[in-house]
């Protein structure tokens, strides 16, 4: 029957942008940005986002003339509309959702306008290192406004409880989660999430990171098959923690949010080794949703000799091609990822000018203003991170088929940790799947 | 023998498998409604509480009253899944009724070869058409409104109402018809005197069918509306959930909200659901 095939997934949308991008697609014309109007005009705003607070859209308004329509849907709707409406190639939006995984597709279907074409994003690099992941193709698809990236957390209440100090290489790590389960502290002390999702993929990433490497070269070739490679020993150091009691055994189907959720917030863990950034504060102590509020902190990552680099995986915001006021939209991102405004989202300035569930501006220089007024729970720590050790996942930018790679990424490590393959097998699996990728979608 | 005796309604082994199949469906239905009865620290406790230690309406009040954005959201999109499953109904039933009343009972050049192309619709994956829809109704400027949701409803349902509705007619002895004719009856009165009232039935069948497909929509109006102005419930049910934060409980009790009426219409009116998905199924 056809009918409940109206509820089929929006992966399939999803797929159809992928495969669109891996043919060389073009999604819209290479139009230059017309000056448009600028004042006296509505642009339609969609994010995965609470707005800023409205007297500060007003004062926007009353300072460039141009008023904002907000629209807020939840982050996977939102993927789902943008991909439908790039491939429909409709107007959706005047400005939007930019997720740092779907820059290279977005870049190949010239989905989006060069954002260095409509502002000046030359004066942003040094203050907003995350930047970089927001570029392909020689250009900038958008402009980051938050700054997540991947951090370790840890339950320094049980740490200490153990008699453990807290790790600064990732043997000292492994050593002290063993100390964690042997002493009874905690049963299980590290949250993996082994489900097939994104989640574990980003985990992956993070940990190969900590390994001292990146899972593709700079030529989108696999960097992993090697034994001696970083993102191999990530993938056999995360199946071995699983199967030497170190995960609970039914991480095999939890996913990144449920592992922070249920496991870390209610101290059914010591560690995350790859969390986000900005989870202590809008998690961990939040006490409606958390037993181990203050017990949690920020780690700087434990590497092979000594902190290990942090991926970025931040939101970006960017104007759609089929945008109706491209120009207004420009004006609007300019405003909207300024660092002093950033500054005010996050809470600098009290509650009446921040932004709800604002964690993290994209600017150092913002985050360094937290931090100093104390302002952000583990400040010091991020903005230490975010300026000296925060890199791109993939250094050229996330590859058009990034989505079918990541795919394969989760399936097959979550087929080690069951048992059903080596991680030899599976690293060799998504070692070819990246190759046919590649060789596809050049 | 042993085959007659499996098939007996007291086997040991079809009461094992028809226990098997009930909780299969119903524990996930039951745990929902336990989730949604309890607080996100209870929810999140371990052990799992098999019943709510502590019952309490605290999510659905929290959905339902007062004022904030949740419950002004949910009251809207449930005012919109009303609305729009509702008009798509009655507007596909009306279109269906015709369609396959011309279909049984008219002869024309072309007949079926229109009827099975009308079936064929059926065979063609729907997402394949959401690209080409949303493109349409963009150019139409029928994006966030009722109108666009109910076009694309309506266009989606009415082969297998079609269908279902011919089945119906083409099961209703002719004679009837033909005498009416003969008295004089035109071929509206025939079908809306004769007909309709014989296959009320069928109708019945189609509307319930109809409405529970359309209640259930999710990847259309997402995509086709833009805001909560034409949301209906089912997506702004989604939009609860934070990205690295999911409230359980909150969506356990808007998701025991958006089943309790299809849920009430298929319980109240199973046979005719049933009776409409096999009608024509047996002479």
């Amino acid at each position: 029957m056809a009918l409940p095939r109206l509820m089929t997934i929006p992966a399939a949308a999803l797929g159809v942008v992928g495969l669109l991008a891996a043919c060389g697609g073009n999604g819209s014309d290479s139009k230059t940005p017309t000056a448009g109007p600028t004042t006296g005009v509505t642009i339609s705003v969609v994010l995965a986002t609470d707005p800023p607070p409205q007297a500060a859209l007003d004062a926007f308004t009353k300072q460039t003339g141009i008023t904002v329509k907000w629209t807020n849907v939840d982050w996977d709707s939102l993927q789902t509309k943008i991909t439908a409406a790039v491939t429909a190639k409709t107007y959706f939006a005047d400005a939007t959702d930019v997720d740092w995984s779907r820059v290279g597709q977005l870049s190949k279907l010239n989905a989006f306008y060069p954002m260095d074409e409509l502002m000046d994003t030359k004066s942003l690099e040094a203050d907003m290192p995350q930047l970089t992941s927001f570029t392909a193709g020689g250009h900038v698809v958008g402009v980051p406004y938050d700054a997540s990236f991947s951090v370790t957390t840890v339950n320094k209440k049980m740490f200490t409880e153990a008699g453990v100090a807290l790790p600064k290489t990732l043997d000292e790590y492994t050593a002290a989660l063993k100390t964690l389960k042997s002493k009874g502290t905690v049963q299980y002390p590290l949250n993996i999430p082994f489900a097939a999702a994104e989640g574990l993929s980003t985990y992956w990433y993070q940990t190969t990171a900590a390994f001292g490497g990146t899972v593709l070269d700079d030529k989108y070739k696999p960097a992993f098959t090697d034994p001696a490679s970083p993102g191999y020993k990530a993938a056999a150091w995360m199946v071995d923690a699983m199967k030497q009691g170190l995960v609970p055994p039914g991480n095999i189907n939890v996913t990144d949010t449920q592992g922070q959720q249920t496991l870390m917030a209610k101290g059914q863990v010591a560690s995350v080794f790859s969390d986000y950034s900005g989870m202590v504060g809008s998690l961990y102590n939040v006490p409606k949703s958390s037993t181990v509020v203050n017990q949690v902190a920020y780690l700087p990552t434990p590497g092979v000799t000594g902190p290990g680099k942090n991926n970025s995986n931040p939101d970006g915001i960017g104007v759609p091609r089929t945008a109706k006021y491209a120009q207004a939209a420009a004006l609007f991102i300019k405003w909207f990822t300024d660092a002093d405004n950033q500054a005010d989202f996050a809470g600098l300035s009290g509650p009446d000018k921040a932004m709800p569930g604002y964690a993290l501006p994209s600017h150092v220089s913002a985050v360094q203003k937290l931090a100093d007024k104390g302002s952000l729970i583990g400040g010091k720590d991020l903005a230490t991170m975010l300026q000296t050790s925060s890199q791109p996942i993939f250094p050229g930018g996330a590859p058009s088929w990034y989505p079918q790679f990541s795919q394969a990424v989760y399936t097959n490590l979550h087929s080690a940790a069951t048992g059903s393959v080596t991680v030899e097998q599976a690293l060799k699996k998504i070692g070819d799947t990246a190759d046919q990728l590649s060789a596809s979608g050049s | 023998m042993a085959r007659r005796a499996l098939m007996t309604s007291r086997h040991p082994v079809r009461w094992f498998g028809v226990a098997f199949i009930l909780l299969w469906s119903l524990i996930p239905l039951y745990w929902v409604v336990n989730v949604s009865f309890q607080t996100d620290a209870e929810v999140g406790s371990k052990p799992a509480h098999y019943l709510p230690p502590h019952p309490t309406l605290a999510n659905y009040k929290a959905l339902l009253s007062g004022a904030g954005d949740i419950p002004d959201q949910v009251r809207q999109g449930t005012f919109n899944i009303v609305v729009e499953c509702t008009v798509s109904t009655v507007i596909t039933v009306v279109v269906a009724t015709l369609a396959a009343y011309a279909f049984a009972r008219m002869t024309f050049r072309g007949r079926d070869l229109l009827f099975y192309g009308v079936l064929a619709t059926m065979a063609l994956p729907a997402y394949a058409t959401l690209i080409p829809l949303y493109r349409l109704m963009s150019t139409a400027g029928l994006v966030n409104t009722y109108t666009g949701i109910i076009l694309v409803y309506v266009s989606g349902f009415l082969p297998l109402a079609t269908w279902i509705m011919h089945n119906y007619m083409v099961s209703l002895p002719v004679a009837l018809e033909e005498a009416a004719s003969v008295d004089g009856a035109s071929r509206m009165q025939v079908l809306t005197r004769i007909v309709l009232p014989l296959a009320m039935p069928g109708v019945v069948s189609t509307a319930i069918i109809t409405f529970l497909f359309a209640w259930g929509q999710f990847l259309f109006p997402l995509v086709l509306s833009s805001d909560i102005s034409t949301q209906p419930l089912t997506v702004v049910i989604t939009a609860l959930q934070g990205r690295h934060e999911v409230p359980y409980a909150l969506l356990s009790a808007a998701g025991v909200l958006a089943i309790t009426v299809p849920a009430a219409i298929a319980v109240a009116l199973n046979r005719y659901v049933v009776n409409g998905l096999l009608a024509g199924s047996v002479k």
